[in-house]
């Protein structure tokens, strides 16, 4: 139990604070895993085909969920791609996974990657937002020390001037 | 195949603030002149502590609140470690307190008599008792009435 | 199919940025006295209750357990719900259900959420995929940046096309003695002058934060024919859900799966071919003044990339063709947990003729939609035959 000192708001009420702290252990699961080594060992992104609409998924997953499909074929696909959407968020937050605040401003776009029919999310380098538009070709920076995580990815740098 | 799975480890940190609305707030703020209330409904009679301002059963707003004596049953109780916590009956209410409870001298019992005993710091909190002492010097053993209550609750 | 339901009586907290003056069992309390006034009914009259609510928020598990006897519960079968932003309608849907099904006569919704208990952004962090999504997310806020500049791109939409959604919202909250933010006076130049939180949204683009809850007295035909002169019927009910990861429909806000598929099937339930026309009014859930334009397109509302015209022409604003969150909508007020129910509630209110100073005339046909969740959809055709 960890209720401390209540404080008296307004002379009114109280507030009792209390900070939930949970520590969690995801399992990958055998899809993330192969991503995951792939990009630590050889720098490469690979997404999974559906065998039935032939769309290409990143991230990689057991099931296409539009046809109900195994995704057994792996392709790699390009580190270069487009924005989808971006932005630059500008309003400081705690980042609930560090207990600090996140430094902002910072970039982060969905971005699809060559060869991929979905998109995902991450950081980008630019933190202009008059220097990033959606369509906006870019290129996947890669960590030098790689440990098997999305963060292996340093960000996606652009390549071409906004419009 | 390997034998070992990758997992990605998070903690994830959420700070929260309850609100305790204005009859725990009354409730807590008695806890620091060593008082506990309790809020009686003034149709069933139901008598809870923490307090509550509107009665789930009767449907009706509840305004009566009330100083206990703070003593009390010991209802039933669980160790954990070196801790017990227990589910204490307090003379004068219907509901039931979870609080730690301690032994002075022999060994806790069903039925056995409780009293508060006080930090000497207090601060609005359920903290400020420090535990429920059950100590034989305290007077009764289980007696017919703690069991009547018992059966009193399940009929409800 | 099944019997027919209808909402008979709505209660509904006032909405605030800290009610501090309650905690959440009184909360909830609140809504529902109101909501058993409205009805005429005694807490004995209620067969069953079911409740929806968005449990990180306040920090405990069950917070329908922590607050049984404030909605009623003693004794009583209950059904909780938490599906994130669509819970609300997932609530009314589900009571909808059973009621149709014929398990229970009258039935109370209840939506709650006392956000300010709890740090909405940290606990929305939590609904990112732990492994592709949470390290990048910035809250709702940065999705929604994200899918708006998709938007931008798609439909050309303007950002003072944006900000005259939020003064129509913040201005129609003014006729809503409910609603959080009220403001009579708000102008296209403030909303564009305010802080940027993610480009392209600034503060006046997106809702708030809100404490509050909303109930509703749901019952089968015969009972609520006794209960209301007008009751709201529910006429069609569908839900649609999206893929997994946030980017497997990568123009998600810009063309909504979900929210297609499930207006269209409630269009084609009830026989609607040209919702501009045949809905008298509309409570859509828009998390912000960009959302709200995109769902016009994906509602059927208008063409694709019109969204901002609609907005221009005043087609949803109060006195137009069809008018579009007259209670100030999701911008104005947003308990998470009950904010999709209050979009129900408003609607409801507008086809029983009882929203006050916010009734839009002569309505006969209403939508309301949920949003929540990887951009899933509810929607509910409510009217008055």
């Amino acid at each position: 139990m960890a209720t401390t000192k209540a404080e008296v708001v307004e002379q009114k009420a109280l507030r009792i604070p209390f900070r939930l702290s949970m520590e969690y252990e995801y399992a990958l699961g055998a899809h993330a895993e192969r991503f995951f080594g792939e990009l630590r060992d050889h720098g490469r992104i690979l997404g999974v085909r559906c065998p039935s609409c032939n769309r290409v998924y990143v991230p990689p997953r057991p099931v296409c969920g539009i046809c109900y499909a195994e995704t057994r074929e792996w392709v790699p696909v390009s580190d270069e791609g487009s924005l989808v959407g971006c932005t630059v968020v500008e309003l400081p937050f705690i980042d609930p996974m560090t207990g600090e605040q996140r430094p902002v401003p910072y970039g982060f776009a969905m971005v699809r990657l060559d060869g991929a029919d979905t998109a995902m999310y991450h950081f980008l380098e630019e933190t202009d937002p008059k220097r990033i538009h959606v369509g906006q070709r870019v290129k996947a920076v890669f960590r030098d020390q790689r440990t098997g995580s999305l963060l292996d990815i340093q960000h996606f740098r652009t390549l071409e001037e906004a419009r | 195949m390997s034998a070992a799975h990758w997992c990605v480890r998070q903690r994830i940190e959420i700070p929260f603030q309850y609100t305790a609305g204005l009859a725990v707030t009354r409730f807590l703020q008695g806890l620091t002149n060593k008082k506990i209330v309790t809020s009686v409904c003034s149709k069933c009679g139901w008598r809870s502590v923490p307090p509550l301002s509107f009665c789930g059963r009767c449907w009706q707003p509840i305004t009566e609140l009330r100083e206990l004596r703070g003593t009390g049953q010991l209802l039933s109780y669980s160790s954990s470690g070196d801790r017990t916590f227990g589910l204490i009956h307090l003379d004068g209410a219907d509901s039931s307190l979870v609080h730690w409870v301690v032994a002075d001298g022999g060994r806790l019992k069903i039925g056995s008599p409780v009293e508060p005993v006080w930090r000497a710091e207090r601060s609005a909190s359920i903290l400020d008792i420090e535990h429920f002492r059950a100590a034989a010097a305290l007077g009764k053993p289980l007696t017919a009435g703690a069991g009547s209550y018992i059966n009193k609750r399940l009929v409800e | 199919m099944g019997r027919k339901v209808g909402i008979v009586a709505t209660g509904q907290t006032k909405h605030g940025p800290k009610r501090l003056d309650v905690n959440l069992r009184e909360l909830i309390t609140e809504a529902v006295t109101r909501a058993l006034e409205d009805a005429g009914l005694r807490m004995e009259d209620v067969d069953a209750v079911f409740l929806g609510n968005m449990e990180p928020f306040e920090g405990f598990m069950f917070p329908e357990l922590w607050s049984v006897e404030g909605w009623g519960g003693y004794l009583k079968p209950s059904v909780k719900f938490n599906t994130g932003g669509t819970v609300g309608t997932t609530t009314t849907m589900a009571a909808y259900y059973y009621v149709a099904a014929g398990l229970y006569d009258t039935v109370l919704a209840v939506g709650f959420e006392k956000q300010s208990d709890g740090h909405t952004q940290a606990a929305i962090t939590t609904v990112g995929d732990p492994v592709w999504e949470r390290t990048m997310m910035a809250g709702a806020v940065g999705n929604f940046a994200v899918m708006a500049s998709t938007y931008i791109h798609e439909s050309g939409v303007t950002p003072e096309q944006a900000a005259k959604v939020a003064v129509k919202a913040r201005r129609n909250a003014c006729n809503n003695e409910y609603a959080h933010l009220q403001m009579p006076n708000l102008t296209v130049e403030e909303v564009l002058a305010s802080q940027i939180l993610a480009h392209p949204i600034r503060k006046l683009d997106m809702c708030p934060q809100s404490d509050g809850a909303v109930a509703m007295v749901i019952a089968e035909e015969s009972k609520a024919r006794k209960l209301a002169p007008r009751p709201a019927w529910i006429r069609a009910v569908a839900t649609a859900h999206e893929q997994q990861y946030m980017g497997d429909s990568p123009k998600r806000l810009a063309i909504m799966r979900s929210q297609i598929a499930a207006s269209q099937k409630v269009y084609k339930a009830v026989g609607i071919t040209n919702p501009r026309k045949e809905l008298d009014v509309a409570e859509i859930y828009e998390v912000a003044t960009y959302a709200e334009m995109a769902m016009y397109e994906n509602l059927g509302f208008c063409e694709r990339g019109h969204g901002g015209k609609l907005i221009d022409e005043g087609v949803t604003s109060m006195n137009g063709e069809l008018p579009v969150n007259p209670s100030g909508g999701v911008l104005s007020t947003n308990p998470i947990g009950a904010t999709a129910m209050i979009r129900v509630a408003e609607a409801a209110l507008q086809v029983m003729g009882k929203a006050g100073t916010r009734q839009v005339p002569n309505v006969r046909t209403a939508l309301a939609t949920g949003y929540g969740g990887n951009a899933w959809t509810d929607a509910l055709i409510l009217a008055s035959n």
